[in-house]
């Protein structure tokens, strides 16, 4: 019961967090909304542009295979006004990214909270 | 059972109730920026209790014009007094075919509602689709046109008044409107335009009303997907509240879409900045459409990976 108690709250947070971001324009139905996962891996690209910004990321899945994920944020603008810019991810960062992915299980994500790079904690104005 | 619902409403309410805090101490960080460039607006919690701030200008609309921070929900899931979502801001995942059950249903004719039914948005609301398979105009950067330009992600808007023009510039996605008010008589039967045909005149010393017509019915009204015919008429109102504020007001008259006129803005309220302050750019670009839609968009939508 405790349990159960703490997930809901764990998802009610999770959805209300979520909320802010939901009002974006591109896909949002793409995503699995009850699931996030940490990534961990290497910056491989990061594309600062429009419509939305992107950081492509090499992780190694359960088998230990190198796959590539897209992981996209919102538009330059938005990400901006959040602290972020055209330097915030460089090529060969390490890096930990809380990821929402999408629902069809292609290696495709959404930033969906906590960021490490390099060790360190990306401070996120909101997100 | 009932202590994990109260749990869960207490956690929702804590929630709400820390958002402002979290959006005003997003803006304390950007209070930091040193520069000019790119300014950023301030969050909507910077303007709760403010005082008036003086009587505004006679006959005048000009400066540099901010949503306050509406700019994340405006529109996103229609137009900002009809969102296409169910009661209590649900349903923004999508999947279905019309607006049945909708919190703030419109008049659509039935040749509204087919035309409704063609048009296949990407934004969140209950019709919402994979971006993939979206028809939406704005997803293949096509000109978003009027009253879709200001009734999406309005953000931050610059009014400029000459002797014969009030010119508005969106930097989002690179719009701007011409709206004369030399006297001029809107035309007769124009050939259709992406930002239409406008004339504006003054009502009173703080009321500017203005009038569009030869609209591209290409366009879409929103990004909901709401449908226009040629037939559209929007009429706006630019109101004056005082020297910081000023409310917009727009109405939608499309007989062959909608059995009667209906307010895609009721009085939103818009701030005036800075004199120094940078809009940031926002383009659509072709081609980072297609590399997005490449890495990310098709491949989101794509069929389950086996």
């Amino acid at each position: 019961m405790r349990n159960a108690v703490r997930v809901t709250l764990l998802m009610i947070v999770g959805l209300f967090a979520l909320s802010l971001s939901l009002f974006a324009h591109h896909g949002a139905a793409s995503y699995d909304t009850s699931k996030t996962i940490t990534l961990k891996g290497t910056v491989a690209d990061y594309v600062w542009a429009n419509p939305h910004v992107f950081v492509k990321v090499d992780a190694k899945d359960e088998s230990g295979n190198m796959v590539r994920w897209n992981i996209e944020a919102w538009n330059p603008v938005t990400q901006a006004n959040r602290g972020w810019s055209k330097n915030t991810f460089k090529l060969g960062d390490e890096v930990e990214i809380e990821t929402r992915p999408v629902k069809n299980g292609q290696p495709i994500g959404q930033f969906a909270g906590r960021i490490m790079i390099n060790g360190k904690q990306f401070k996120l104005h909101n997100d | 059972m009932s202590t994990r619902l109260k749990v869960s409403m207490v956690a929702l309410i804590a929630g709400l109730t820390l958002s402002p805090v979290l959006r005003a101490q997003t803006a304390a960080g950007d209070g930091a920026k040193k520069d000019k460039w790119n300014s950023v607006p301030p969050p909507r919690t910077s303007y709760v209790g403010k005082k008036p701030s003086g009587p505004a200008p006679r006959r005048d609309l000009s400066g540099t014009w901010d949503a306050a921070g509406m700019q994340e929900a405006l529109g996103t899931s229609g137009a900002l007094e009809h969102p296409a979502l169910f009661p209590n801001r649900k349903g923004s995942e999508g999947g279905r075919p019309d607006e049945t059950g909708i919190e703030h249903p419109l008049p659509y004719t039935p040749l509204g509602l087919e035309a409704l039914k063609a048009n296949k948005p990407s934004g969140p609301g209950v019709r919402q689709v994979h971006a993939a398979l979206a028809n939406d105009p704005a997803d293949k950067c096509d000109p978003l046109g009027f009253p879709y330009m200001e009734l999406w992600e309005f953000r931050t808007v610059k009014l400029i008044q000459t002797a014969n023009q009030v010119i508005l510039i969106s930097p989002f996605y690179g719009n701007y409107r011409i709206i004369w008010t030399d006297g001029r008589e809107l035309p007769a039967d124009p050939d259709p335009r992406w930002n239409g045909y406008s004339v504006g005149k003054w009502t009173d010393d703080y009321t500017f009303v203005v009038e569009t017509i030869g609209l591209n019915p290409k366009s879409w009204i929103d990004h909901a997907g709401r449908p226009h015919s040629d037939q559209l008429k929007v009429t706006e109102e630019f109101h004056r509240v005082d020297r910081d504020t000023m409310e917009l007001t727009m109405t939608i008259n499309d007989p062959k879409m909608y059995t009667q006129p209906w307010k895609a803005l009721d009085k939103l309220t818009v701030h005036l900045q800075p004199a120094d302050f940078d809009i940031p750019e926002l383009l659509c670009s072709p081609t980072e459409m297609a590399e997005y839609n490449d890495q990310i968009g098709s491949g989101a939508a794509g069929e389950k990976k086996k």
